[in-house]
């Protein structure tokens, strides 16, 4: 894979992270059940537009992301656009990339505007799992086509549809699973594999996973996100205005109780996996001189970026762990020089596999052809703020969510750099590294 | 083509009766084989128990973690050296206490594996340190409380040093008793489908077992059993370099003779499978049947009659226009059988002229400029050229002539970095086999350990492996694909 750092953008024209919304993340068929996905990208967006004071005449793009697109309205940012009333030249585009797919819509947005397509583009994702759509088979639709279509038929014809419906279990609607297309594996079911290879026990991933709640909890408490967050308000007229999955009071203890879930023996539970969760992120993104003529101070920059596949049928998310390195290669940098990791936690096995990866010097030589490991990552700067266990997981928000988080963490703290890592089905692996920029 | 007895074996009521009848019916069993193009991970999952310590434990260790095997290792002293390709390829270990696993029930169909979820895939034994009687011992100690632990289909392989290289004559005399322990562990196990053989490594070429290896491992190698494979250092002078695991003929031009049908046809298909560009060539009778074998391949078919004048020019002008030639396939060929006092002229000649001479021009006319460096030659014998047959004095004498064309031609081509090898089939399951009357069919289908004939795929499949840039190390070798056939093995 192409390691270049030969690709400097003038500074001028560099893509600038200028603010970050989201929704609050709740649980599927929560407090936002009754909001899709457009719904929720509205949400996003409508407050990163009042949070920011954006004039609307300034927007040339929005680059929207989701997983579970809805069918009627797959180009979701689209709709968002129009939902906003924003003005009709504002084109819009919708990516998917798995869990990857919010940050896949805010790198597509930099790319862009380092290329001079656009100089403001509100970047962003999100998903509704409570509105995945219930799925009939093929053998249905193809059966019934000919009727749904206007095509004359006969009482001949109408039988012969009926005796194509038998048996009545292969058109009856499908339970909608996130199973890999390939595999036929739920992520579950991969992760708990990849944990027995690694060796990772459950109390570690408990460990892991309480210290997630514990930190997101902590910055929830400290007020930390409300520059990250706005309020939702549900048809119902009630207003969600926090994350309502992190759980302050969680302990190993209290999470030692729970069953697996994905496997008889297995290690994988609720408690160290993260939920099916409703929500969206947007992020608005400007070239610097954009950014200074608006009045806008710059959070951070986009430094570079990599995306790497594995195997899904071998170690599924594993992909970070060769992710992280090709963007730090990119980068011109290594682990060391690294103030700040966001890796997504899919499952707490899911980011120690990686970080074990990470840290082994013969999974470097084997697997990246260099010496020494890239490193072990230190606790104090991974997932500073929680992350996908404790805060929830709509799929195409969360990478939107950590470059918000992350490029708020630069400003803030007047670190320098942050790595981020995301897993996606498939077998990909996400990385980008985010820097300060005055 | 179906073996009733091998359809009759998969029921598992018709084994019971058969068996506790005492009939002296065989079952063979069905063999397991590969599927498509070559897998990145063939052993995916499967536990694969290695032993013995030599030089090659770390080469084990790494190909089965790469082939996607689960390791166990017999002795705690390998931990040291099989740790990292473990942890990069997270494979963790287990290790075996001291041996002993097997219940004294272990046969058949008994669920024993020895403490481990299932059934070992393979016993993998690196007696590269053997020396002297006494380390024959290992041998023993390793495989005698495994070896009915060993899963249907299974694999037994054992790294050993050539003979011919030892030190000293109890050196070489442990190191030739190798041949036969393995030769007797094939004839042991073929009934359950399994296979045994034994790879070479020459001091050198170490790297270069891994791909032979894994190969052997895997599901492609079904009806390779009984017999060493030699890792030289002859035509490895050019650095190996990764080796493609997937795809591994990407970028390559193959020429297949005889390409029409049966054997031939089924090498075109697994060639193209792998992603070479094929060139295939028969007599122009056989037009109708290798415009679609060559057309499912996306290849070119070229007609010709290998015993012409001309057929070296085009098929010269055929691979010139692709840019050359890196696996030439030898495959044509053709029997003629009577007893030599009955053989009239005309069959002794066409034999020796299609099987063996041909050969020969065609070689002349490519070796020189349009075979590439690094290329394949890989050239098609038989058993009856190993071991000789009833009424196959012609064949027999041009395919043993096949084997010495293969030495020669190795012996001068390594330094360009050419293999050139011979592969033996033994029964084969095509439509020449078909014809034979059933009273000869039958005898000679249940000659092998496998106690069945083989399918030409099988024979493609080993075909394929030898042109790979993975069988850099094998060269001048004759390689038999015949279940360890009782005549030639």
């Amino acid at each position: 894979m192409p390691v270049s750092t030969d690709n400097k953008v003038r500074k001028g024209r560099r893509a600038v992270i200028v603010a970050g919304n989201r929704t609050p993340f709740t649980k599927a068929f929560a407090e936002l059940v009754k909001l899709d996905a457009v719904d929720l990208g509205v949400a996003a967006t409508q407050g990163l537009l009042d949070r920011t004071e954006l004039p609307h005449a300034e927007l040339d793009s929005v680059v929207w992301g989701g997983v579970i697109l809805p069918s009627g309205a797959p180009n979701v940012g689209r709709e968002i656009v129009l939902d906003l009333g924003l003005p009709a030249g504002v084109e819009a585009m919708t990516c998917t990339r798995a869990c990857a797919t919010g940050l896949q819509s805010v790198l597509l947005a930099a790319a862009a505007i380092e290329r001079g397509e656009a100089d403001v583009v509100i970047a962003g994702g999100g998903d509704s799992t409570s509105n995945a759509e219930i799925k009939v088979g093929q053998r249905l639709v193809h059966a019934m086509a000919p009727m749904a279509l206007g095509k004359k038929m006969g009482a001949k014809d109408y039988l012969q549809v009926l005796s194509q419906l038998m048996p009545i279990s292969e058109i009856l609607p499908r339970k909608p699973e996130i199973a890999e297309r390939t595999t036929g594996e739920v992520m579950g079911e991969a992760c708990e594999r990849m944990a027995v290879r690694n060796e990772i026990s459950r109390e570690a991933q408990d460990c892991f996973a309480v210290a997630s709640h514990h930190k997101a909890a902590a910055a929830i408490e400290a007020g930390r996100f409300d520059t990250e967050i706005s309020p939702v308000t549900t048809r119902e007229g009630e207003v969600v205005s926090s994350d309502t999955i992190v759980r302050a009071t969680t302990s190993t203890e209290k999470l030692a109780k729970l069953r697996p879930v994905f496997a008889k023996e297995g290690t994988l539970t609720a408690g160290n996996s993260s939920a099916l969760t409703d929500g969206a992120a947007a992020v608005l993104l400007m070239s610097y001189d954009k950014a200074r003529a608006l009045g806008y101070t710059p959070l951070a920059a986009v430094r570079s970026w990599g995306f790497v596949g594995v195997d899904p049928a071998d170690q599924l998310l594993i992909g970070p762990a060769l992710s992280m390195p090709l963007a730090l290669d990119r980068a011109g940098m290594s682990l060391a020089d690294v103030d700040l990791v966001d890796l997504h936690e899919a499952f707490a096995a899911q980011v120690l596999c990686v970080l074990k990866a990470l840290a082994s010097d013969a999974f470097a030589r084997e697997r990246l052809g260099r010496e020494a490991a890239v490193g072990q990552v230190d606790p104090e700067r991974l997932n500073v703020h929680g992350g996908s266990l404790a805060l929830g997981h709509p799929f195409a928000a969360t990478g939107a969510r950590m470059v918000t988080t992350m490029a708020h963490e630069l400003s803030r703290s007047g670190k320098e750099t942050a790595l981020l890592g995301i897993c996606a089905a498939g077998g990909l692996g996400a990385s980008a590294v985010l820097e300060a920029i005055a | 083509m179906s073996d009733a007895l091998v359809q009759l074996g998969k029921n598992k009521l018709a084994r019971r009766i058969i068996g506790g009848a005492g009939l002296p019916i065989p079952l063979p069993q069905e063999l397991a084989r590969g599927e498509g193009p070559w897998e990145a991970r063939p052993l995916a999952d499967r536990p694969v128990i290695m032993g013995g310590q030599g030089a090659l434990t770390q080469v084990v260790a790494r190909t089965l973690a790469r082939a996607g095997a689960d390791l166990v290792l017999a002795a705690p002293e390998l931990e040291a050296e099989a740790t990292d390709p473990a942890e990069a390829w997270s494979r963790p270990l287990s290790v075996q206490g001291g041996g002993g696993h097997a219940g004294e029930d272990g046969d058949e169909d008994t669920e024993d594996t020895g403490g481990l979820s299932q059934r070992p895939q393979a016993l993998v034994y690196d007696a590269t340190a053997v020396a002297d009687v006494a380390g024959l011992r290992g041998l023993y100690d390793f495989f005698h409380p495994r070896v009915r632990e060993l899963a249907r289909c299974g694999r037994v392989v054992v790294l050993s040093r050539p003979a011919a290289l030892a030190t000293s004559p109890a050196e070489a005399a442990a190191r030739e008793a190798v041949s036969g322990f393995v030769r007797s562990v094939a004839k042991e196990l073929g009934r359950k489908g399994s296979t045994a053989t034994w790879i070479e490594v020459e001091d050198g070429a170490e790297d270069a077992v891994e791909p032979v290896l894994r190969w052997l491992l895997g599901p492609r190698s079904a009806f390779v059993t009984g017999q060493p494979f030699r890792v030289g250092s002859g035509a490895l002078r050019r650095k190996l370099g990764e080796v493609p695991f997937t795809r591994p003929l990407e970028g390559k031009v193959a020429l297949v003779t005889g390409a029409a049908q049966g054997i031939g046809a089924a090498i075109v298909a697994r060639l193209a499978e792998e992603g070479a560009k094929v060139v295939g060539v028969d007599r122009p009778e056989e037009s109708a049947r290798l415009g679609p074998v060559m057309a499912a391949a996306g290849g070119v078919p070229v007609l010709t009659d290998l015993t012409s004048e001309e057929a070296p020019g085009a098929v010269a002008e055929a691979l010139g226009r692709l840019g050359g030639v890196d696996i030439v396939v030898h495959n044509a060929g053709v029997t003629r059988d009577k007893t030599l006092g009955r053989m009239d002229e005309g069959r002794w000649d066409l034999t020796l002229a299609v099987n063996l001479q041909a050969l020969l021009r065609l070689n002349e006319a490519l070796i020189p400029e349009l075979l590439h460096d690094g290329g394949r030659i890989v050239q098609l014998a038989s058993i009856a050229g190993i071991a000789g047959n009833v009424g196959q004095t012609n064949y027999a004498c041009s395919k043993a002539g096949v084997i010495g064309l293969t030495r020669a031609l190795a012996a001068d081509l390594g330094r360009r970095g050419i293999t050139v090898n011979a592969v033996a089939p033994g029964f084969i399951e095509t439509r020449l086999t078909a014809a034979i009357p059933v009273s000869t069919r039958e005898p000679a289908r249940r000659l092998s350990s496998l106690g069945q004939g083989g399918l030409p795929v099988d024979v493609a499949e080993l075909i394929t492996f030898l042109a790979s840039p993975g069988a850099q190390g094998l060269t001048g070798g004759v390689h038999r694909v015949c279940g360890q056939h009782l005549t030639g093995a």
